[in-house]
């Protein structure tokens, strides 16, 4: 048996959570928060020494010190209990924004991942891996000289992420590889316009309002209320209601109104214990519950400096895209990322999308003198699967599963032939660099 | 301190999902492969949500080692012994693979405790099928005799086509790995890893762990062993365990810890390349951080006019800007 005959490892990086498992299933066999627990006691004396030559017990200490360091870390919950339970561990988060930044970190959460989650041997398995659409040429060079360096991988394909989330509803609906991809992670906001496969790399926009801004946003919320929340657990707390009781409201005054009518159908509540002592809590959640995700269309109300609505920025991103790709693009906006969860968010999204461009088809009929034709009118549809929350890594395990991945591969050979430069450049961004 | 964990943690997961979840039943249909080519399949149905079809493809045997149905020695005995009346064997297995298994869900135990211990159990289903007869030798040898009709050297399943040798006696049990890797950087950090590996076994406090030696050549134990199962390019690894080494408890670490000896010293290679890449990166940062201080501020303020560092692509060098 080699390589070829075994199925593909799938590894979606996300800023908040990591997705992994084995290409030709469903499901990702883990989701786990993308966070590394090191120990602190040793990674302050590991640093290199700035200047003159420190002693030769020194230089011994340092190195045992790095060795244990080396072996010493947490991954994903297990991490989160460990910095919870003791001060020792810190957490480090290695990606920020959809970009590696700390590759050391990286570098343990993937051997983790590798060796005590999916269990399987590196050698043994092409890999998957997925990227930002904005990553830069380095990044990925060095995602390539870790893969096949320390994990002697046989065979990599680094995808973009979009053309994931876009190929993943090509097996539940029908064959398009056209459209814009809505991908709304915890750290970045990307939309991306992708025709016949290839992304328009020109009209990639991107939004400084995340799945992080709607929990600090809730976090903001709960504490102007002053709901009585430890403070130490207090974020945690907000990303947890964020997921668990959050939904996109149709009109917000109309919202209001009903929670203030009947209060106890809409007000729910979150009990928790304070992790020092012990005892019990209990605060309310209200508004929030609608005003979270209100951000993604009306941004004013979070942050002054960014005040353009999702769905202008979507329109604004499909304007600038080629002529004859436009309606295409319109008929199919996929979501994808765990921040589009939200309850009715395609609907909102769809339906505020189409007021404007059905007002520009409007007043461009308007303009016309009789007997012109008329504009046909366009039809926007936004799709929302099931599998929203992982379809990039669904998206991944499709691919995989296809004859045709292996060949697409850069291979270990390639590698040691060319170097780490094979991985530079990515098909799907053709003529662009 | 990283040994890996016997029970698998995809196994344990979907199980203990399924235990919780109660009533609603989805179906499930999932693939994974675990190091050393052992695979899994899940499956379960709508109609019989507490049902899960479990089977199992093993390593693929090398050819000295003895195998019975496609299983090892007394994997059967040892599957019935583990789960009792949870899990029935299917006969015969699924296409493709060694062993099928019906685990019923609702003959758990109640107790909370006792069915997360079986549960465990099931998760690990690659020790059971796998250490069976290594579990019976072992076991002879904790009661001091030679179990009947056996070789005085046994050759077992270790990885695909790979295999780990014993030659038992009734006061102890040699082991012997032939270790094989196929990069060469591998090759040469394993023997490196596994040299200290014997020289940290020297220390005082390890007294009474096996005793383990490394050698280049085939120990004298693998005499007649056929000249294929012999080429080892990281060396051969002779472990002898004592009776005290098998007591009680022990017994099932020891047979865990013997069965993934490659991949235990696989991951650690890998480890070390994974730090020796770190040091370098740090080393690199420092290297750059010297030559920035040691500019001159001329230097900097022509590069701040200039903007970033980018290298511009011109006509000129396009030819070679490809790689």
């Amino acid at each position: 048996m080699d390589a070829l005959s075994r199925p593909a490892v799938v590894i979606d990086n996300g800023t908040g959570y990591t997705k992994m498992g084995f290409a030709g299933n469903v499901e990702p066999c883990f989701i786990t928060p993308t966070v590394v627990a090191v120990n602190d006691s040793f990674s302050g004396s590991a640093q290199p020494a700035v200047r003159g030559t420190p002693a030769r017990g020194n230089w011994l200490a340092q190195h045992s010190a790095g060795v244990m360091a080396d072996l010493d870390f947490y991954i994903g919950d297990e991490a989160l209990a460990r910095s919870r339970a003791s001060s020792s561990h810190s957490l480090s988060y290695p990606i920020r924004n959809g970009q590696v930044e700390n590759w050391d970190t990286m570098e343990r959460f993937w051997q983790q991942c590798i060796f005590n989650y999916l269990r399987c041997d590196p050698e043994d398995h092409y890999f998957l891996l997925t990227e930002s659409p904005l990553t830069a040429p380095e990044t990925r060079e060095y995602t390539g000289e870790i893969m096949f360096e320390t994990f002697n991988v046989p065979g990599l394909y680094i995808a973009v992420q979009p053309v994931l989330a876009l190929a993943a509803g090509y097996t539940t609906t029908k064959c398009e590889m056209t459209g814009v991809v809505v991908d709304v992670g915890d750290g970045a906001t990307h939309i991306v316009p992708v025709a016949d496969g290839y992304v328009i790399g020109s009209s990639i926009r991107s939004i400084p309002i995340t799945g992080k801004d709607v929990t600090q946003f809730i976090h903001q919320l709960l504490k102007e209320r002053g709901e009585n929340i430890p403070a130490e657990e207090s974020f945690d707390v907000a990303r947890r209601i964020k997921e668990m009781y959050c939904y996109t409201s149709s009109d917000i005054v109309k919202e209001f109104n009903k929670h203030d009518k009947e209060p106890s159908k809409y007000i729910k509540h979150w009990t928790g214990t304070k992790p020092k002592t012990g005892a019990k809590y209990t605060c309310d959640i209200g508004y929030e519950r609608f005003l979270g995700p209100e951000i993604f269309f009306n941004p004013e109300i979070y942050n002054n400096d960014f005040t353009t609505p999702l769905q202008v920025v979507i329109d604004k991103c499909i304007q600038s895209s080629p002529i004859d790709t436009r309606r295409a693009l319109y008929k199919n906006i996929v979501l994808s990322g765990g921040s589009t969860m939200f309850k009715d968010f395609h609907r909102r999204l769809q339906r505020d999308l189409k007021k404007i461009v059905d007002a520009r088809v409007r007043a461009s009929n308007s303009r016309l003198i009789s007997g012109d034709a008329k504009a046909q009118p366009i039809e926007v549809n936004v799709v929302s699967h099931p599998i929203q929350r992982y379809a990039v890594w669904f998206g991944g395990s499709v691919l995989a599963s296809t004859a045709e991945f292996y060949e697409a591969c850069h291979t270990k050979a390639e590698y040691e032939e060319y170097g780490a430069s094979i991985c530079r450049t990515n098909p799907v961004f053709k003529g662009m660099y | 301190m990283i040994l890996l964990q016997s029970p698998s943690r995809f196994l344990l997961q979907i199980l203990q999902d399924r235990v919780l979840s109660g009533e609603k039943g989805m179906d499930i249909d999932c693939h994974t492969v675990e190091f050393d080519d052992v695979r899994y399949h899940i499956q379960f149905s709508m109609r019989n949500p507490k049902v899960m079809v479990l089977s199992v493809a093993l390593p693929l045997p090398p050819p000295e080692a003895i195998l019975y149905d496609g299983l090892p020695l007394g994997a059967i005995e040892a599957i019935k012994a583990a789960y009792g009346p949870v899990v029935q064997i299917l006969d015969p297995p699924k296409d493709g693979f060694d062993l099928t298994m019906k685990i019923n869900l609702t003959k758990l135990p109640l107790d909370e405790e006792q069915r997360n211990t079986i549960l465990t159990q099931i998760a690990s289903i690659r020790e059971v099928v796998l250490g069976a007869p290594l579990k019976l030798l072992l076991k002879h040898l904790a009661s001091k005799t030679v179990a009947p009709n056996v070789n005085n050297l046994v050759a077992l399943v270790h990885r695909p086509n790979e295999s780990f040798f014993l030659a038992p006696q009734a006061d102890k049990v040699t082991i012997v790995y032939p270790m094989r890797f196929q990069d060469s950087i591998d090759i040469v950090l394993a023997t490196s890893f596994l040299q200290e590996f014997v020289e940290a076994r020297r220390t005082a406090a390890l007294n009474n762990v096996p005793s383990c030696m490394w050698s280049p050549v085939p120990p004298l134990e693998l005499k007649g062993v056929s000249a294929d199962a012999l080429n080892a390019n990281a060396g051969f690894v002779t472990f002898v365990v004592y009776p005290r080494h098998v007591e009680g408890k022990k017994l099932d670490r020891t047979v865990w810890n013997l069965l993934t000896f490659h991949a235990y010293v696989s991951y650690h290679v890998k480890c070390s390349e994974g730090f020796m890449h770190t040091r370098m990166r740090r080393r690199v940062e420092s290297l750059i951080q010297a030559l920035d201080r040691a500019k001159s501020d001329a230097e900097k303020l022509k590069k701040l006019v200039h903007g970033g560092s980018f290298k511009r692509l011109s006509l000129k060098n396009e030819g070679d800007s490809r790689f």
